[in-house]
């Protein structure tokens, strides 16, 4: 129990418009510290909507889901929104930013509103991140000057910010070129050696899942592990 | 208070929409302006009329009612016997005759300011063969500039000197004018039961009302005791000044109990005034609020507008871990900078037509410009409903924005 990252049993959900059906079927696994997991599966089996589950954002669901030994049941919206704040960092299928703020303040902005840094740390935090995703140069640029790719970097360097104890990507390289993809793989390889966080990535490339320490599968709503 | 984030995030909506925040910004400025400057003009209105009205009278008189009715010489029914007499002849027999014990009493009521009793007369007042009717008062010269302030009223001459003999008089200008006299000029004046008596002009009055200029003399109180054979104690009207003459009504009320005389406020006596003022409070209340309210719908609509737009960075910040509070606080800074700004310019605005306005040379009356108010409360007043309104405008879009589900969004 103490070295499981991420504990979801029994998860059903349903979208009910159009029609109603099942998108989650009894869905159930375990995550340990520091692992590195990939989420594969054809295209409109459930990834997204079960990453969403796990990152408190969707609650809308039956079953538990503990992360970090918090068991999140019955938690508000807000105490949700501060529990993951704190303790999971997500990078989104498309990469979402704020369009007005330069690529420095977007990656800041889950350090600000966390509060446990001074404004200058968390710059100097913010900066490393970027710097390790190879967008030094780009930081001071505002968000929506920059390119896919480079977005993606600059969510990805903001999911880092709080060293959160899972990062939970919904194709974080998507956008990427290889040489960029393989850079990412190996930050994210390295957060779970060094630093025990652990990692749930949705890909759909194959050399990418291939390198993860486990794969788990989606075939319409079900999980096969 | 908003957080360093917040305040950075909804600065970056702000400037991001930059004209329809100018825009919403300056529909509260006019609405704030138009509001504080309707309210100076109309409340100088106000003011110079109750200064006219505190010319001639106090902001409470007492009287005996019987001077004041018009006796009814038309019959009601065919049978009813009607005694027709001189209506003037026994409107000074009445009055008030203790007025000294009257005015001890009233020296207790806190509220009062000064007292000071009259002896008015009804009068003719001639010059050879030119004569006019009008009334005669006998006033402590004293402290009838002290509660009228005569002396700024005087023309030519001087308020003092009739303190000096009993034969001396001031006359209001329009009589002056009409019966060609001036200051040194000698004036006969004949009572009601026809006592005449000549008086040497010392001062030539005018106060900007007819009942004033047109109509009245003025003479020592113990001239006018004299012409009309009274003894010291006698005074047709006690006129009193209260602390605040808002409140006239209210402090007439209980006197109405203790004093055996009739008791007015001078909001009773010029109804019409009153009616008139209410009127014209109401509308520089009602029409600037209706501008304010119009900005409010104008932020309304911005703020939804905004937050229609943003409503995927809301939802990345919701991602992020920001919370409902959080997502109302963005909104909210938003209305609230609209309105602190607006606020400002529109109280610059409101300063700026107000001074423009107050400059201009329109006479009205004794003025020969127009009068306006510059109260700090105006001011406040507007501010505040500026304010208020702004963050309601603001605040129903906020919350929907803090419902925002983010997943729906970034789903797409
Ligand atoms: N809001 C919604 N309402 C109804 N159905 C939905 C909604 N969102 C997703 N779905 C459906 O749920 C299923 C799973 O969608 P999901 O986005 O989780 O797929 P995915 O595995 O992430 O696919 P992809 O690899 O293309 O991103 C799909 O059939 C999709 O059409
Ligand atoms: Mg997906």
């Amino acid at each position: 129990m103490e070295n499981l990252a991420l504990s979801v049993k029994n998860i059903n959900k349903y979208f009910h418009d159009p029609e109603t059906f099942q998108v989650l079927k009894e869905v159930s696994f375990e995550v340990k510290k520091g692992e590195f997991l990939a989420l594969v599966g054809k295209s409109g089996s459930g990834k997204s909507t079960l990453l969403y589950v796990l990152s408190t954002m969707d609650t809308d669901f039956t079953g538990s889901l503990i992360i970090n030994g918090t068991n999140l049941e019955g938690k508000t919206q807000n105490e949700l929104a501060a529990f993951r704040n704190e303790h999971i960092g997500f990078v989104f299928q498309f990469h979402y930013l704020l369009p007005e703020f330069s690529a420095i303040d977007n990656v800041m902005l889950p350090a600000m509103k966390l509060g446990k840094k001074s404004h200058e740390e968390i710059r100097g935090d913010a900066m490393q991140n970027l710097i390790l995703l190879d967008l030094k140069e780009q930081a001071e640029k505002p968000a929506s000057k920059l390119s896919g790719g480079q977005q993606q970097r600059v969510a990805i360097a903001r999911a880092l910010i709080n060293q959160p104890a899972i990062i939970m990507g919904d194709e974080p390289t998507g956008n990427l070129d290889s040489k960029n993809a393989k850079g990412v793989f190996n930050i994210f390889k390295q957060l779970c050696k060094e630093k025990g966080q652990t990692i749930i990535a949705v890909t759909h490339d194959d050399d990418f899942a291939a390198n993860c320490d486990r794969i788990i599968e989606m075939r319409d709503g079900i999980l096969f592990s | 208070m908003v957080t360093k984030t917040n305040l950075k995030v909804a600065i970056a909506h702000l400037t991001s929409r930059k004209r329809q925040a100018v825009v919403a910004v300056l529909s509260v400025t006019f609405g704030v302006g138009l509001f504080i400057f309707m309210k100076s003009f109309v409340g100088g209105i106000n003011a110079q009329q109750a200064d006219l009205v505190f010319a001639s009278s106090a902001h409470i008189r007492i009287f005996n009612e019987a001077n004041s009715q018009v006796p009814n010489i038309i019959p009601n029914t065919e049978t009813q016997v009607v005694n027709v007499r001189n209506a003037k002849a026994i409107q000074y027999t009445e009055g008030i005759k203790n007025a000294e014990k009257v005015i001890a009493d009233l020296q207790h009521n806190p509220h009062i300011l000064s007292v000071t009793a009259q002896v008015n007369l009804p009068a003719t007042f001639k010059n050879g063969s030119a004569k006019t009717g009008g009334v005669l008062s006998g006033v402590d010269v004293v402290n009838e500039d002290l509660m009228f302030g005569m002396k700024k009223f005087i023309q030519n001459g001087s308020w003092e000197e009739l303190d000096i003999s009993n034969n001396h008089i001031v006359i209001g200008r329009g009589m002056a004018e009409k019966l060609n006299l001036t200051v040194g000029s000698m004036i006969a004046v004949t009572s009601a039961d026809n006592v005449s008596k000549n008086f040497k002009i010392v001062g030539i009055v005018y106060s900007g009302t007819t009942a004033v200029d047109d109509n009245k003399g003025f003479i020592k109180k113990t001239a006018a005791l004299q012409l009309s054979k009274k003894n010291q104690n006698y005074a047709t009207d006690i006129q009193i000044n209260i602390r605040d003459f808002e409140q006239a009504m209210e402090i007439a009320l209980p006197m109405k109990q203790e004093v055996a005389y009739k008791v007015e406020s001078w909001q009773e006596s010029n109804q019409q005034l009153v009616t008139a003022n209410n009127l014209r409070n109401m509308i520089s209340t009602v029409v600037p609020l209706v501008l304010i309210i119009v900005a409010g719908f104008g932020i309304y609509n911005i703020m939804t507008m905004t937050v229609n737009e943003k409503i995927k960075e809301i939802a990345i910040l919701k991602a992020l871990g920001f919370g409902g509070k959080d997502v109302i606080q963005i909104f909210l800074t938003q209305a609230v900078l609209i309105g602190i700004v607006g606020a400002v310019t529109g109280i610059g605005l409101g300063y700026l037509i107000s001074t423009i306005m107050s400059k201009l040379p329109i006479s009205l009356g004794t003025a020969n410009h127009l009068i306006i108010l510059f109260e700090p409360k105006t001011y406040m007043l507007a501010t505040g409903i500026g304010l208020i309104i702004t963050i309601i405008a603001g605040y129903l879009p906020a919350r929907k924005a803090a419902g925002v589900d983010p997943v729906q969004i970034i789903r797409g």
